[in-house]
């Protein structure tokens, strides 16, 4: 077994629609390395979302393996699959996913509530997590009173509070205009680079691609191509 | 998470006040009907165990001769009776109604020690004929004192012309004990006995013999004399203890506490099912957040907390207030509902029924969305969205 992050070998997974059995992942193997940033790219329905779930340990393969910082996924369950997650996994959704009815500095602690943390320290690492999205200013605010590049950078701040190995980001510059996209995917560049995070992201944009290091292209629930981009 | 369940009820803060609001109003009542039959059980539970009654075995509004009287008191074992007549006047206008009872006055002051006579004296009640022995909250309520003259208009009882019967005020009791009512008015039988001939031309039958048993004696063989004395009639009697005669004067009106129960069993029922709707109601809308907590790394458990703790939440608020209010119109209501219902209280066991049906409630009314939460899987809920 390699030294990868993640390591995916032999899965597959199907969905019964229709009547009909849609495989979406086909005997998929793929590592992807510590500290790198991932662009996931491919048409709909080549199992992008799908594999991005499995290595959140959201959703599980019908066979195969699929490892994340160490851990096989599939010999954990209930609590420990959920414990787990909150150690090591942020998620960034392109719906942003933050809670309206708290403030933003409350979304970036609620993850920080699983940790055994003080309630000053709960609210001295959402702060931090905010300033280093740029979003200080904005923390009492309400996910309504915020924009969509706002929303996007205080799910972010979520999603680094508990300084995860990985972060998941599933289509996160797709309800952004060009401009805030482009906030958001230096903002995830700079995780990368500044804090070593690995980062998995999901994409249909080429232009949102070029901020990864590596774009991993599927097709029919295979591995198409591993493109390397190179230092950026 | 507390404030998350705090922040999910004020989402919606009409339907949480409406949810709130019925839930205060049904705990409430189920502290007061609760409290009815608590009131009344403890009524019955009070009774003297050595004072008897004697009814007609036929009913309670059938009259008995007054010659009875001298026969009972000549039963071994009894040590004293008292005549007990009720009169079903009124003060002025129908609306100023109260029990007033015809009695023999030294009778009535020795069978019961727990009318304690605060203004007045027992002797003045005793020794002057038209004079009464009233209730300290109904000579508050009229403002009587001490020497007034109270008429009275007798509605069972009327004189011909329609005028009342005038009655100087004797004596002024306080119950020493709460199930006592303090709003009865005593006067002495034989002025309406005197009364009663003078407008039909014949002496009045008793509706009731109160006997008080010596010490020594054994109540039960005292009743069973006392029945088998008349068994021969003219009027066959029915000898029950003070316990049993409250109770069946309570279910003259039907059986108060089984009905009073039913009602409770209603309203229970009907803030579960606001109670569940509500809450079935927030937990579709509460799906996404799910699915994201789930995705944080929240737990199935913590998912199923949420939602019960919001339920527990409304319905610890909607409980909480509706005991605050029953504990704090208390007072008002045992002055309002007295007469019916003397020394009316809440209990500490009441508070802790109305806090059980509250908890219940509250998991009731959590546990279909809290499961439904908690078996949700994260990928659904925020495919849902």
């Amino acid at each position: 077994m390699s030294d990868a992050m993640i390591q995916v070998r032999a899965v597959t997974k199907s969905y019964q629609r229709g009547g009909e059995t849609l495989r979406v992942l086909d005997g998929l193997d793929l590592d992807m390395e510590e500290g790198h940033f991932y662009a996931l790219m491919g048409p709909s329905g080549s199992g992008k979302t799908t594999l991005l779930n499995m290595v959140g340990g959201l959703d599980r393969p019908d066979s195969g393996d699929v490892f994340v910082a160490g851990e096989h996924l599939s010999e954990l369950r209930g609590a420990d699959l959920s414990n787990w997650r909150a150690d090591n996994v942020g998620f960034v959704f392109q719906g942003f996913n933050l809670l309206t009815v708290l403030s933003a500095q409350k979304n970036v602690e609620l993850p920080l509530t699983l940790a055994p943390l003080s309630r000053a320290q709960r609210r001295e690492q959402a702060a931090f997590a905010l300033e280093l999205v740029g979003m200080a200013d904005r923390a009492s605010h309400r996910p309504g009173q915020l924009s969509g590049g706002q929303e996007q950078r205080v799910a972010i701040a979520r999603a680094i509070a508990t300084d995860p190995k990985v972060i998941l980001a599933d289509e996160p510059t797709g309800d952004l205009d060009r401009a805030s996209a482009d906030q958001i995917l230096q903002l995830l560049q700079r995780l990368n680079q500044e804090f070593k995070k690995t980062i998995l992201m999901v994409t249909h944009d080429p232009a949102a691609a070029e901020y990864a290091q590596r774009i991993v292209h599927l097709d029919k629930g295979r591995l198409e191509r591993l493109e390397e981009k190179g230092a950026p | 998470m507390v404030a998350l369940v705090f922040r999910n009820l004020l989402k919606h803060p009409i339907r949480s006040l409406l949810t709130i609001g019925s839930l205060t109003i049904a705990i409430f009542l189920l502290c007061f009907l609760r409290s009815v039959v608590t009131t009344l059980e403890a009524g019955i539970a009070s009774a003297d165990s050595r004072r008897l009654w004697v009814q007609s075995a036929v009913s309670l509004f059938v009259d008995l001769p007054t010659a009875y009287q001298a026969k009972i008191d000549a039963v071994p074992g009894v040590e004293r009776t008292c005549k007990w007549q009720w009169f079903g006047g009124y003060y002025k206008e129908p609306s100023n109604f109260f029990a007033q009872f015809a009695v023999d006055p030294d009778e009535l002051i020795t069978i019961w020690p727990e009318v304690e006579v605060v203004a007045g004296s027992k002797e003045a009640f005793a020794n002057q004929r038209n004079s009464c022995m009233v209730g300290e909250e109904l000579a508050q309520e009229f403002g009587w004192k001490v020497g007034d003259q109270v008429p009275i208009i007798g509605a069972l009882f009327p004189r011909p012309d329609g005028s009342a019967y005038m009655f100087d005020v004797a004596a002024i009791y306080r119950p020493t004990r709460a199930t006592v009512d303090s709003r009865t008015f005593f006067f002495h039988w034989k002025f309406h006995a005197e009364s009663q001939e003078a407008i039909t031309g014949s002496a009045p039958n008793v509706g009731v013999f109160v006997i008080k048993v010596a010490q020594d004696a054994d109540p039960t063989s005292v009743m069973a004399t006392v029945d088998g004395l008349f068994e021969n009639g003219p009027q066959v009697v029915q000898t029950t203890t003070e316990a049993e005669f409250n109770r069946q004067f309570v279910s003259m009106v039907g059986n108060v506490p089984k009905l009073l129960s039913f009602i409770g069993g209603g309203v229970f029922i009907a803030i579960l099912l606001a109670c569940v709707n509500t809450m079935l109601m927030a937990g579709r809308e509460q799906v996404r957040d799910v699915g994201i907590m789930k995705a944080l790394g929240f737990t199935d458990g913590s998912t199923f907390g949420l939602l019960i703790g919001q339920s527990l939440a409304l319905c610890g608020l909607g409980g909480g207030f509706g005991i605050l209010i029953a504990l704090g119109a208390q007072v008002p209501i045992a002055t309002l509902l007295g007469r019916f219902f003397p020394g009316f209280r809440i209990l500490p066991e009441t508070i802790f029924l109305a806090i059980g049906v509250t908890i219940a409630v509250g998991l009731l009314a959590g546990i279909v969305p809290g499961r439904s939460a908690s078996r949700m899987r994260a990928v659904d809920a925020l495919r849902r969205q």
